[in-house]
């Protein structure tokens, strides 16, 4: 399907078009125009991948700048997916136009995922095959072989230098396995092909720490241009990547590899200098001169890069007192021995970046500059040391990267020392936790850097939340609900039991017998009545136990046995994919099962369960975090401090953004229906926080539900649903033909002019304002407090 | 609890000495002589060392150790303790800082010159040698070393100064979220109570009316206590500024002292010249009359009739100033000749030589800013 939006042709793969992926290619378009960065929630299962790119595609060849498009996604599948959803576009493309395009689009992820080499690519491990490759591929290793030295190289990647470098893959789209098929056949590395083409592709696909976490980016993103459209896919969960890509958790064990590690480079040293004493005399003399090590064209060997950010990194020469690798090496031993000494504590101690670094100094002398020259001083000596087993320096590695980022950053860091596990723990396992609690710190560079950055997801309500948090402004902030010809999926509230008393996962009650028999029933009711699968999300894995062994002396579970085969989500990744598979076949063979997992599990982010792998999804409680939690309290302080964002606010925020998450896993699409049930007496006050296209498919009298009403409403729409439905009754009102977009783009701007003509008649824009602001006044009313927060869950 | 920790790692660790593990004695305690740094517990200690001096116990160790010195060992590594005991002694004598130095590099040096003193003192070479030197710099270094240390001590009690405000500040700022919060719900309890009461008195027509009423109340008192907020908030952010600017008051002068023999690419050090009294006219003294004397009358017909007006007079007006004033200014130009203070200022600025004391302070100053 081609249409026009504005003067700009769009190409479609698809003949029919839905009403919001239209209004969200407007939105798009109209973002990319002006300049700036959009906040954009479209609901789940709308095509919202397809909608993006192709009107992307469209953009760049229709433009001369031919901006380029990073397209961040989460997961491995879903770069898998927005690839392959890239590809039939080009394909459909191709065939309309008549002509195949000069374009190029590159999917990168791990060494692990792309490697071809027949030994390393069979390591189970992503460090261990990134160490190994580096061991094939590294640039001194290349000259030792050089030099007639006996070393093995990398066959793949020394293939590359035969090839034109502007030209190591045809134009085209190459899936990732594609990409592996290619270079299997070409007999190159699909790794250092997607690496080194970067630049002339039109468009790259990679995961968001290709662009967010500092170590990566550096390496990978750096040479992308200033106008290139930066597209954050599933970003609801955008904040805690930027956190976690600036924070490092230490433990003991990792402080003894560290030293084992120090020990090690002493040795390697020591060798060094009765052999090969030039190297480091080099070394020395380049660090004295202040040089910043300016060949790094082949940096893709680098064994650590600068954990600091762009903008806070240092141009200056690194300080006396590290610049002899001896002198380094016990700089790094005190500084281990002295976390080591902090380790023994028992109680629990949360300090700041400069506090910390006043009793460092008090009781090692170790000065702030050298240490933020830590991780960059780790660098060159290995390089200078010419190491080839990397992996073991890992932990020493992370101990670098810590004591630069402590040095570097004064404000929006904390530093938790949590000696024990849990709080019942008796024998102290400490963690000194590094935390970042500011997520822009992370993102700024991007939104700095790049014109156009678009975050967009299926939750992201509520919108101003992001900007708040992530520090931006952004042009445009929309929210599409979603068209339906039929009401096809059924969100609920059911916020009391059939005994009319109410249902809480709130700390206080959460164990009364009452509360879980109501939850009990709840579940046994949605089991009975619901074909195939039903998916049942509970707070944490700890509440999720609990229940579950109360349901078993209640009898509860055999009741639901008869109906459907129980499977549980765990901690732990095998099994979990293991019950999902069980689950999955039993859905298939009619059997029927029902899942229980948890918010903010795996189950919760990744997986879809469309068509008959989910018609119900039972939220069970409101998923708040575990807010006894030291980070949390102090990245609750700090954004409140910061940002004005109030506890409850952040809190409640964060627990409505999962519920959503979870409920979103049903409905995957127009032909999709499910039943939506939030089971928490709370949640009849956070229902404005839902995301809109859940809200406004929810009436006014279903968010108030006892278990029976709530039962026989989901009867009822089960049943309506079972009737035939033709895809014809959908046209015109959920997907559109060319005509409907015509007839659309008429009425919009008839509307207009009327609009234009009625506020020349007025002479003011009057009226236009009191609507708007009458709302600003309801808005500000629904920010009540909600005092069931205070009552803050635990486990 | 140290103890307690350390338990927990080594079940059988054994004192060197008298073999007691701490299987059997579950509160033992090692401790160390910075002596020789052999470990030993805290009975052997006692046992050995109580009746005055005596020869480390281990065998091979021949060093005379006193009880007093004893401590505990504050790291894992008896390697590492003893070199920040070294480097403790090293850091306490050179202790130059970074704005005595000429450039970065030359302290770059200075600082790997140390390094390499500790290196040579921790592996045991050229002790004597290094140990001279030390000795010299210190003797000859006695007045920079004192001034350095007070600066640290100085710099290092404004920092513990400013964290306990900080501290107290973000104590204040919970506290008060804590109430206002607090005062938030009492107050919208109280408001739908009243609400509930005044429907409940109500007749049945005006209901909507009051609920609607209701809402306009609590919308206006939020928005008030916003106001409110932000108004506190404003103050608290003036006062934390006024607190930072005394505190920057507080940092401290320079000392200085002349080059040494160990340390290099020490900056000369210059006495800044004792300031001058302020000058507001730079040198033009008001005051002076070269070309006239005040007379107490001259002859004017323009001032004829105001002389003896009582009108002007009743309002304290004095004839008196206004002749001085008057020949002030008449006069006040005649001693500049602004051409000859350009083509000065232009030599000023080519030569940096200045020719007056007023041209020579903007200079300076220019100098200073720039």
């Amino acid at each position: 399907m081609k249409f026009f939006i504005d003067d700009l042709p769009v190409l479609f793969p698809y003949p029919r078009i839905y009403p919001e992926q239209y209004a969200y290619m407007c939105d798009l378009k109209k973002t990319l125009d002006v300049g700036g960065h959009c906040v954009l929630e479209m609901p789940s299962g709308t095509g919202k991948t397809v909608s993006l790119l192709s009107l992307i595609v469209a953009y760049q060849q229709h433009y001369p700048e031919h901006r380029k498009l990073i397209y961040c996604s989460r997961t491995m599948s879903e770069i898998e997916k927005a690839l392959a959803e890239l590809k039939a576009l080009m394909e459909h493309r191709a065939k309309e136009l008549g002509h195949e395009e000069e374009f190029r689009a590159l999917g990168l992820t791990s060494r692990k995922n792309l490697c071809l080499h027949p030994s390393v690519k069979r390591e189970k491990s992503g460090t261990v095959v990134d160490a190994r490759c580096r061991s094939l591929t590294a640039g001194f290793v290349k000259e030792k072989k050089e030099r007639g030295e006996d070393v093995e190289l990398c066959v793949y990647h020394e293939n590359l230098d035969l090839l034109e470098p502007h030209n190591l893959v045809p134009p085209g789209v190459f899936t990732l396995d594609g990409l592996s098929r290619y270079g299997e056949e070409h007999k190159q590395c699909p790794y250092f092909s997607a690496r080194r083409m970067m630049p002339w592709c039109n468009i790259i696909i990679y995961s968001y720490h290709y662009l967010l976490d500092p170590k990566i980016a550096e390496r990978v993103s750096r040479e992308l241009s200033k106008d290139c459209i930066v597209v954050f896919d599933e970003a609801h969960n955008i904040d805690n990547v930027c956190i976690e890509s600036l924070s490092i958790d230490l433990s003991e064990d990792s402080l003894r590899k560290a030293t084992r590690g120090a020990n090690n480079l002493e040795r390697r040293i020591e060798d060094m200098k009765s052999t090969d004493e030039e190297k480091l005399k080099n070394e020395y003399s380049k660090l004295v001169e202040g040089l910043q090590e300016a060949e790094k064209a082949r940096d893709e060997d680098q064994f650590i890069s600068n954990p600091v950010l762009p903008d806070d990194l240092l141009k200056e020469a690194v300080p006396g007192n590290i610049r002899r690798a001896e002198h380094f090496i016990s700089f790094l031993k005190r500084f281990i021995e002295y976390l080591k000494t902090r380790m023994k504590v028992t109680h629990t101690i949360s300090e700041t970046p400069p506090s910390f670094l006043t009793h460092l100094k008090d009781l090692t002398y170790i000065e702030r500059k050298p240490l933020r020259f830590c991780a960059e001083r780790l660098t060159s000596l290995v390089r200078t040391l010419e190491l080839v087993n990397i992996e073991d320096y890992q932990p020493l590695q992370e101990v670098a990267t810590f004591a630069t980022l402590v040095a570097t950053y004064d404000k929006g860091f904390v530093l938790i020392l949590e000696p024990f596990e849990s709080e019942a723990a008796t024998v102290p396992n400490p963690i000194l936790h590094f935390t970042c609690l500011d997520a822009a710190i992370a993102i700024k560079p991007v939104f700095d850097r790049f014109s156009s950055v678009i975050i967009t997801s299926g939750t992201l309500s509520p919108l101003e939340m992001y900007p708040k948090m992530l520090g931006f402004t952004a042009v445009l902030q929309e929210s599409y609900s979603m068209t339906l010809a039929r009401r096809s999926f059924l969100p609920m509230i059911v916020t009391r039991g059939s005994d009319q008393a109410q249902v809480s996962s709130s700390f206080g009650i959460r164990n009364d017998p009452g509360v879980v028999r109501n939850y009990g029933s709840l579940v046994t009711e949605f089991a009975r009545i619901t074909p195939d699968g039903v998916v049942v999300f509970f707070p944490s894995y700890l509440y999720m136990e609990s229940i579950i062994s109360m349901w078993q002396g209640m009898g509860i579970l055999d009741q639901i046995w008869n109906y459907k085969l129980i499977l549980v989500e765990t901690p732990d990744a095998q099994e979990s994919s293991l019950a999902l598979e069980t689950y999955r076949t039993a859905c298939c063979n009619g059997r029927g099962a029902i899942l229980f997992c948890v918010a903010r599990g795996k189950v919760s982010e990744g997986i879809d369960f469309d068509h008959h792998y989910g018609r119900a999804v039972l939220c069970i409680g409101v998923p708040f975090q575990y807010t006894e939690s030291r980070i949390l309290k102090a990245r609750l302080e700090f954004l409140r401090e910061n940002y004005r964002i109030r506890e409850n606010d952040f809190l409640s925020f964060d627990a409505i953004r999962h519920a959503a998450q979870c409920l979103g896993r049903v409905l995957r699409g127009k032909d999709d229906y499910g039943v939506m049930v939030l089971a928490d007496r709370r949640f009849e006050r956070k229902r404005p926080q839902l995301p809109k296209w859940i809200n406004q498919a929810m009436l006014d009298s279903e968010t108030n539900l006892s278990t029976d009403m709530a039962v026989s409403n989901a009867k009822n729409f089960l049943r309506t649903m079972a009737q035939p439905f033709k895809s014809k009754d959908q046209e015109g009102i959920s997907t559109w033909g060319l005509a409907d977009i015509e007839r659309h783009e008429a009425k919009r701007r008839t509307e207009e002019e009327r609009m234009m003509r009625e506020e020349l008649n007025n002479g003011h824009a009057m009226d236009g304002m009191v609507p708007s602001a009458s709302r600003i006044v309801t808005d500000e009313y629904d920010d009540n407090i909600d005092q069931d927060l205070m009552m803050l869950d635990a486990p | 609890m140290a103890s307690n920790a350390a338990s927990r790692r080594d079940e059988d660790e054994v004192c060197p000495v008298c073999k007691s593990s701490r299987y059997l004695n579950p509160d033992m305690r090692f401790l160390i002589n910075p002596e020789c740094y052999h470990k030993m517990c805290e009975s052997c200690v006692d046992r050995i060392f109580s009746s005055g001096p005596a020869n480390c116990p281990v065998a091979g160790c021949r060093k005379t150790l006193r009880k007093n010195r004893f401590r505990k060992q504050t790291f894992e590594d008896i390697g590492v303790e003893r070199e920040v005991d070294i480097r403790r002694r090293v850091m306490h004598i050179l202790n130059r800082r970074e704005e005595e130095f000429d450039s970065k590099r030359a302290y770059d040096d200075f600082l790997e010159q140390r390094e390499d003193i500790i290196a040579n003192l921790v592996s045991r070479i050229d002790v004597a040698k290094t140990e001279a030197q030390l000795q010299k710099y210190a003797a000859d270094n006695m007045q920079s070393i004192r001034a350095n240390q007070a600066i640290e001590a100085e710099e290092a009690s404004s920092f513990q100064a400013r964290m306990s405000l900080e501290q107290e500040e973000a104590r204040l700022r919970r506290q008060a979220v804590r109430q206002e919060y607090e005062t938030e719900r009492r107050e919208i309890q109280a408001g739908r109570e009243d609400f509930l009461t005044r429907l409940a008195s109500g007749s049945s027509t005006d209901a909507a009316a009051i609920a609607r009423e209701g809402h306009k109340v609590l919308l206006k008192k939020s928005s008030a206590r916003r106001s409110e907020e932000e108004r506190i908030r404003q103050k608290q952010a003036a006062l934390r500024l006024d607190n930072k600017r005394v505190s920057n008051l507080s940092t401290v002068e320079q000392a200085g002292a002349a080059d040494t023999g160990l340390v290099k690419g020490l900056r000369k050090i210059k006495t800044p010249e004792p300031e001058k009294p302020y000058d507001p006219f730079m040198g033009y003294v008001p005051e002076k009359r070269d070309y006239y004397s005040l007379q107490s009358y001259y002859p004017s017909q323009y001032l004829d009739p105001i002389r003896n007006d009582a009108r002007m007079l009743a309002g304290g007006y004095d004839l008196r100033e206004y002749y001085s004033r008057t020949l002030l200014e008449a006069f006040a130009g005649l001693s500049c000749f602004v051409g000859e203070e350009i083509s000065q200022r232009d030599a000023a600025n080519t030569s940096k030589s200045t020719a007056t004391e007023g041209a020579s302070m903007a200079v300076e100053g220019g100098e200073n800013t720039a």
